[in-house]
C-alpha cells in the first residue's frame, strides 16, 4: 500500500459528476476526541505518542468502515507523500509535520482519522458536494463505534475535553468548501466574509487555515465548539451555506446578463491561456481553473466536463505535479509539467457558447 | 532603530500583523508566520486567546498533578497538557473560554453509556419555557405533553 494507491483510486471528489457541486465542492465534519489518562499530542512523551498511536489504529481497524482502508504512519512517508496528503485534505499540516502522527483512511477516502494532530484523534469525514445531515451521520456513527474501545476524555460540564479551547465541548467543526467566483468578481467576497465572521463562522482558503483563497474557493466552518447542540451547530451553519449559495448565483445571474459578451470573453480568455499555456503557476491555473468551472455551472461548457476541472485543480497542486512527474521538480519544473499535464485535458475542451444557467 | 516586534503566542518575530475593531475598541495582535498559519489570521478567536496569553506573566501558580503541566506552560504554547489539566485549570480558563466560545457548559452529545445532562438540562429549560407559552396561549393540551416530558426529563436528570 502506498500514496500512490490512494491517489490512483477513485473517489467521490475526483471522480463524481453532477449538478449539486456547482457552488459547495465538498462537506466535512471533524470531530477531536482523546483518550481518557493520557497527556495530549503536543506534551506527551515518545513512548506515550507510540502508545496513543497503537491504541487507536487497533481499535479503528476493528472498525467495519476501515476494512481494506489505509494505516499511514508519518514516520515511515517521504516528505512528498506527506505533501500530497495534505494536498488532498486527508491530514492537516501539522500532522504532516510530525513524526510520530498517523493517518487512518478508509477504502472509499470518506472517512480519515488523524491520529496523534493537536488532539488523540480527529476523526474526519468528507462527502463530496452538499450533505451536511448524511456527513454528520457517518462521523457520528463512528464516534459510538469507537467510544466502547477507547474511553474518550469526557466531563459533564465541559463536554469532550480538548487540548485547545477553542475546541472543548463537542469538538465539532462542521465545514463546507464552496466555490465563490461570481461574488467574488463582483466584488462582495470582503462583506459576505465578514458578516460570515460576525455571526460566528470562519471563512479559510482552501487549504484550510492561514491559506489564501486560490481558484475562489473558501471553506466557510463554525468557531463554536462549547454551549450550542452539535444539531445547532449544524444548523446554523445550514442556514448560512444556503444563504452564500444562494447570493453566489444571484450574483452569477447578475454579472452573465450584465457583462453579455464581456462575461463570455473572460471565461474564453482563460480556456485559451490554460490549452495553450507552456508555464502555469499553481496560482494562475487554479484562478483560471475557476472560470471554466464557473463556465461549467453557467452552461457556457457541457456540464459534464467540470470533474475535470475539479481533478485539474487537485492535480494542479505542487506535490501532485511532482508525485505524477515522479521525482521532485523546482518551481519551474513545475510550471513546466503542470502546463503540459492541463493542456492535454484540456485538449479537446469545446469553445463556450452563451450562458444558459 | 526601533526594535522588532515578537509574535504575541511565542518569541518569533512577527511578520503578520492584525488589528481588529470591536465597538470602536482597537485590538492588535503581531504573529510569526507559523503561529499566523496555526491560528488562523482570519479567525476571531485568534485575538482572544492572544490576550489571554500575553497577560503579564508570574510564577507558575497552578500544576497539573497528572501531567505537571503549569499555567506558564499554558500561556506559552495556547494548549492544555492532558484531560486532567481541565480540571486543574477548569476556573483559571472559564473567562477565557466565556471570551472564546461565549458559553462555559456543554450541551451536546456524551460519549456512549453516560447520560447526555447537558442535553436533558437544556431541553428541560426549553421544555419549562414551552410549557408557559403554551398555557399563556391557553394550549392545555400542549401543555400537558410539555408538563410529561419535564417530569420525565426530571427524574432522568436525579437519576443519572
Amino acid at each position: 500500500m502506498s500514496v500512490q494507491d490512494i491517489l490512483s483510486a477513485e473517489n467521490e471528489l475526483t471522480h463524481m459528476l453532477g449538478a449539486q457541486q456547482a457552488v459547495v465542492l465538498s462537506t466535512r465534519i471533524r470531530l477531536a476526541r482523546n483518550l481518557d489518562g493520557m497527556p495530549f499530542p503536543g506534551w506527551a512523551k515518545v513512548p506515550q505518542r507510540k502508545e496513543i498511536a497503537e491504541r487507536c489504529v487497533e481499535a479503528l481497524n476493528h472498525l467495519p468502515k476501515f476494512r481494506r482502508g489505509h494505516v499511514l504512519r508519518m514516520g515511515e512517508l517521504t516528505d512528498l507523500d506527506r505533501a500530497v496528503l495534505v494536498e488532498r485534505h486527508l491530514v492537516s499540516k501539522e500532522l504532516a509535520s510530525g513524526k510520530f502522527g498517523a493517518a487512518v483512511i478508509s477504502k472509499d477516502q470518506t472517512c480519515s482519522v488523524m491520529i496523534n494532530e493537536e488532539d488523540h484523534l480527529r476523526i474526519q469525514v468528507v462527502k463530496a458536494g452538499w450533505h451536511l445531515r448524511g456527513t454528520w451521520n457517518i462521523a457520528e456513527q463512528l464516534d459510538d463505534a469507537l467510544g466502547p474501545d477507547l474511553k474518550f476524555a469526557f466531563s459533564e460540564k465541559l463536554g469532550y475535553l480538548t487540548a485547545c479551547p477553542t475546541n472543548v465541548g463537542t469538538g465539532l467543526r462542521a465545514s463546507a468548501m464552496v466555490h465563490l467566483p461570481g461574488l467574488c468578481l463582483a466584488g462582495h467576497m470582503e462583506k459576505v466574509s465578514r458578516a460570515l465572521s460576525q455571526d460566528g463562522l470562519a471563512v479559510r482558503g482552501w487549504l484550510g487555515e492561514g491559506t489564501e483563497a486560490a481558484g475562489n474557493i473558501f471553506q466557510i466552518s463554525n468557531q463554536q465548539t462549547l454551549g450550542l447542540s452539535e444539531d445547532a451547530i449544524l444548523r446554523h451553519l445550514g442556514g448560512w451555506i444556503k444563504n452564500v449559495v444562494e447570493q453566489e448565483w444571484n450574483a452569477r445571474r447578475k454579472l452573465a446578463t450584465e457583462e453579455g459578451d464581456k462575461f463570455v470573453d473572460r471565461l474564453s480568455r482563460s480556456l485559451g491561456v490554460l490549452r495553450y499555456a507552456r508555464l502555469l503557476t499553481s496560482a494562475e491555473s487554479m484562478n483560471m481553473l475557476s472560470h471554466l468551472r464557473l463556465a461549467c455551472d453557467m452552461g457556457c461548457l457541457p456540464e459534464e466536463r467540470r470533474h475535470i476541472v475539479d481533478r485539474l485543480m487537485i492535480e494542479g497542486q505542487p506535490a501532485h505535479v511532482q508525485m505524477r512527474q515522479g521525482c521532485e521538480l523546482d518551481s519551474d519544473g513545475r510550471d513546466v509539467r503542470r502546463a503540459s499535464v492541463v493542456r492535454e485535458a484540456l485538449r479537446d475542451f469545446p469553445e463556450l457558447g452563451p450562458p444558459t444557467a | 532603530m526601533s526594535q522588532p516586534l515578537k509574535c504575541s503566542l511565542c518569541e518569533e518575530a512577527a511578520t503578520v500583523h492584525l488589528s481588529q475593531v470591536v465597538q470602536g475598541k482597537v485590538t492588535k495582535v503581531h504573529l510569526c508566520e507559523a503561529c499566523a498559519q496555526k491560528g488562523g489570521a482570519t479567525d476571531p478567536a485568534i485575538f482572544q486567546l492572544a490576550d489571554a496569553l500575553t497577560a503579564p506573566v508570574v510564577a507558575p501558580s497552578l500544576i497539573c498533578p497528572h501531567c505537571g503541566f503549569t499555567d506558564i506552560d499554558f500561556r506559552k504554547r495556547g494548549r492544555l497538557g492532558c484531560p486532567d489539566c481541565w480540571k486543574t485549570f477548569g476556573d483559571a480558563l472559564g473567562g477565557l473560554l466565556i471570551k472564546v466560545q461565549h458559553e462555559a457548559t456543554h450541551v451536546g452529545r456524551s460519549p456512549v453509556g453516560i447520560a447526555p445532562v447537558g442535553q436533558m438540562r437544556h431541553r428541560l429549560e426549553a421544555a419549562r419555557s414551552e410549557m408557559a407559552a403554551a398555557i399563556a396561549a391557553e394550549d392545555f393540551e400542549g401543555a400537558a405533553r410539555l408538563r410529561d416530558e419535564i417530569a420525565q426529563l426530571e427524574l432522568q436528570l436525579r437519576n443519572s
